[in-house]
């Protein structure tokens, strides 16, 4: 499309230039809370989908005991445990006040309970690039009149 | 508080429809995804548990 006709159809420039600020917008909500950057970039199947998919698993996990790695782990898979639950985001943060008894590795479900705990930070980690993927490209009616 | 089986289900059905969002784009190819997925997740993980269980006697 020409210079003039997108300034016709009411298009600024910058509103057709990839947007990492958007991006990055869009990751730190998706991250904070699931599914909350596809909603903040009107994706709102996905973001329902992902609110409740990551929120059931997360609040599963920690339901069945499971234990919340901290950063100050000294051994290697307790670190990658750490990174994978960080990805969960405000339940990480929460998981005190989500599940007041704490861990309990002593039983089967404590350690099913880490593993889906730590699965939904994984999860949430793609949500998140996809989310800044999502946020990265131009607007959806600018693409359209560009093709 | 959930059994073994019932903790399986759920995260079959999280992960799967949480997959079916990330790699398909219609309506029905996320539904034909997720029950795929979820069946594949559920048939795998009996199988393996009939696979170990010599081994846990």
């Amino acid at each position: 499309m020409s210079e003039t006709n997108a300034a016709k159809a009411g298009i600024v420039k910058d509103e057709a230039s990839p947007s990492i600020a958007r991006g990055a917008a869009a990751a730190l909500c998706a991250w904070i809370v699931p599914g909350l950057g596809h909603a903040m970039l009107r994706r709102w199947p996905k973001a329902i989908a992902y609110f409740f998919a990551v929120g059931v698993l997360a609040i599963v996990g920690l339901a069945m005991r499971g234990d919340v790695l901290p950063a100050s782990s000294q051994d290697a898979f307790d670190r990658l445990g750490f990174v994978a639950d960080l990805g969960t985001g405000g339940y990480y943060f929460f998981s005190k006040t989500l599940e007041p008894s704490g861990p309990d590795d002593s039983k089967a479900a404590g350690d099913y309970g880490t593993r889906i705990f730590a699965a939904a930070g994984v999860l949430n980690f793609l949500i998140i690039l996809e989310a800044y993927e999502i946020g990265r490209r131009p607007p959806r009616r600018t693409r359209d009149l560009q093709a | 508080m959930l059994n073994h089986f019932q903790a399986l289900l759920i995260f079959a059905f999280c992960v799967s429809v949480a997959f079916a969002f990330l790699s398909k784009r219609r309506l029905d190819e996320h539904i034909r995804y997720t029950v795929w997925a979820f069946l594949a997740f559920v048939l795998v993980a009996i199988g393996i548990g009939w696979l170990m269980f010599p081994f846990s006697h």
